[in-house]
C-alpha cells in the first residue's frame, strides 16, 4: 500500500525523466537570472520561464514522435 | 468572498479534481456491481477519512507555516512539473501515439478481475474493500496535492480550492450512483489537456512571482500565459500527427 501510494507520489511529478529533468534546469536558469540580474532581469524571468517550458515540451514531444515514427516504421517492415 | 468569485476561483480545482474523480468512481462502482456494496462504501468511506487527515495536517501546516514567497516556489515548481507530465500524456493522446484512456475498458478488466477473485458471502469483503480504499486513497492523493497546489496561495485560495474538490467529488459521485455505469461521456483527455496547461500556467506564474517579478496585470496575465501553453501544445498535436506516416495512429496506439 505504501510503496503504491509512493510511486504514485513520485508519479505525480515524473513520467518522462528527460522532461522532469528539464523543468528543473529551467527553474534553476530562471532561479540563477533572478539572483544574479538587476529588477530589470527580475521583471523578465517569468517570460523567460515560459519560453523555456514551451521549447522543452515541443523538443520533448518531437523526440517522442521520432520514436514513435521509427517504431511504426520497423513494425510495418 | 461572495459565491461568484467563489466559483470562479474554485473551478480549476473542480475540473482537475473531477478527472480523478472518475477514475476513482470507475473501479468503486466495479467493485459494487461484482461484489455487493457494503465493503467498497466503506473503503471509499475509510480512504476519504484518511485524504481528510493529509490535507488537513500537512496541507493547512504548509500553507499557514511555510512563508509565502517560499511556499509559492516550491508549488509553481511542483505546478509545473505536475501540469507538464498531463499536458505531455494529453498531447500524445491526441496525437495517437498513447492510448486515450478507456473508462468502459478499465471498467471491464475490473468487474473480470474481481469475479475470478470469488466471494464468501458471510464474511466481510476484505478484497473489495481494499480495491476500493486503494483506488480512492491513491486517485484522492492527487485531488489533495491539488487542492494544495491550488490553494497554495493561502486563505481565500486554499477554501476556493477545497470548495471546488469537494464540488467536483459530489458531482461526480453523484452522476455515478445515478448511472451504475462507468463514466464514459466524461471528456477526459481534453480535461486533462485544459488542466495541464492550467497547472503549468500556475506553476510559472507563481515561481516567477516568488522571485520578484510582478506579472502585468497581476493575476490578469494567467489566462494569457494558458493561452500561450494551449496554443503551442495544440500545435505539438499537429506537429505530431505530420511526423507519423498516412494512417499510423491506430498502430502508434500500440507502440
Amino acid at each position: 500500500m505504501f510503496k503504491g501510494i509512493w510511486s504514485t507520489l513520485v508519479g505525480l511529478l515524473v513520467e518522462d525523466g528527460q522532461l522532469a529533468i528539464g523543468a528543473l534546469a529551467a527553474l534553476a536558469i530562471t532561479w540563477a537570472l533572478a539572483n544574479a540580474g538587476g529588477d530589470f532581469a527580475r521583471q523578465l524571468i517569468g517570460w523567460l520561464l515560459l519560453i523555456l517550458v514551451l521549447m522543452l515540451v515541443v523538443a520533448n514531444l518531437y523526440r517522442a514522435g521520432v520514436t514513435a515514427r521509427a517504431r511504426v516504421s520497423s513494425a510495418r517492415r | 468572498m461572495d459565491p461568484v468569485t467563489l466559483a470562479i476561483h474554485a473551478t480549476p480545482a473542480f475540473v482537475a479534481s473531477a478527472v480523478e474523480f472518475v477514475e476513482a468512481t470507475t473501479i468503486v462502482l466495479a467493485v459494487g456491481v461484482t461484489r455487493g456494496w457494503r465493503a467498497p462504501l466503506i473503503g471509499t468511506l475509510a480512504a476519504t477519512a484518511t485524504l481528510a487527515v493529509i490535507i488537513a495536517t500537512l496541507g493547512v501546516a504548509i500553507v499557514t507555516i511555510v512563508p509565502e514567497l517560499l511556499l509559492k516556489g516550491v508549488v509553481g515548481a511542483l505546478l509545473l512539473l505536475f501540469g507538464l507530465r498531463w499536458l505531455r500524456k494529453a498531447v500524445l493522446r491526441f496525437a495517437g501515439i498513447v492510448a486515450v484512456h478507456d473508462e468502459e475498458l478499465i471498467y471491464q478488466r475490473e468487474l473480470a478481475a474481481l469475479r475470478a477473485q470469488g466471494l464468501a458471502r458471510r464474511e466481510f469483503d476484505w478484497i473489495g474493500f481494499l480495491v476500493a480504499y486503494k483506488a480512492v486513497l491513491l486517485e484522492g492523493t492527487e485531488v489533495a496535492f491539488i487542492v494544495i497546489a491550488f490553494g497554495a496561495a493561502g486563505g481565500t485560495a486554499l477554501t476556493a480550492a477545497t470548495v471546488g474538490a469537494i464540488a467536483a467529488g459530489i458531482f461526480v459521485i453523484a452522476l455515478g450512483a445515478a448511472l451504475r455505469q462507468p463514466l464514459t461521456m466524461v471528456p477526459e483527455n481534453w480535461l486533462k489537456f485544459g488542466v495541464g496547461a492550467m497547472l503549468c500556467s500556475f506553476g510559472v506564474f507563481w515561481f516567477a512571482e516568488a522571485l520578484g517579478m510582478q506579472w502585468p496585470g497581476d493575476a490578469l496575465s494567467i489566462p494569457l500565459i494558458v493561452l500561450t501553453f494551449l496554443a503551442a501544445s495544440w500545435l505539438a498535436v499537429r506537429m505530431l500527427k505530420a511526423l507519423l506516416p498516412e494512417g499510423a495512429q491506430i498502430e502508434a496506439r500500440n507502440v
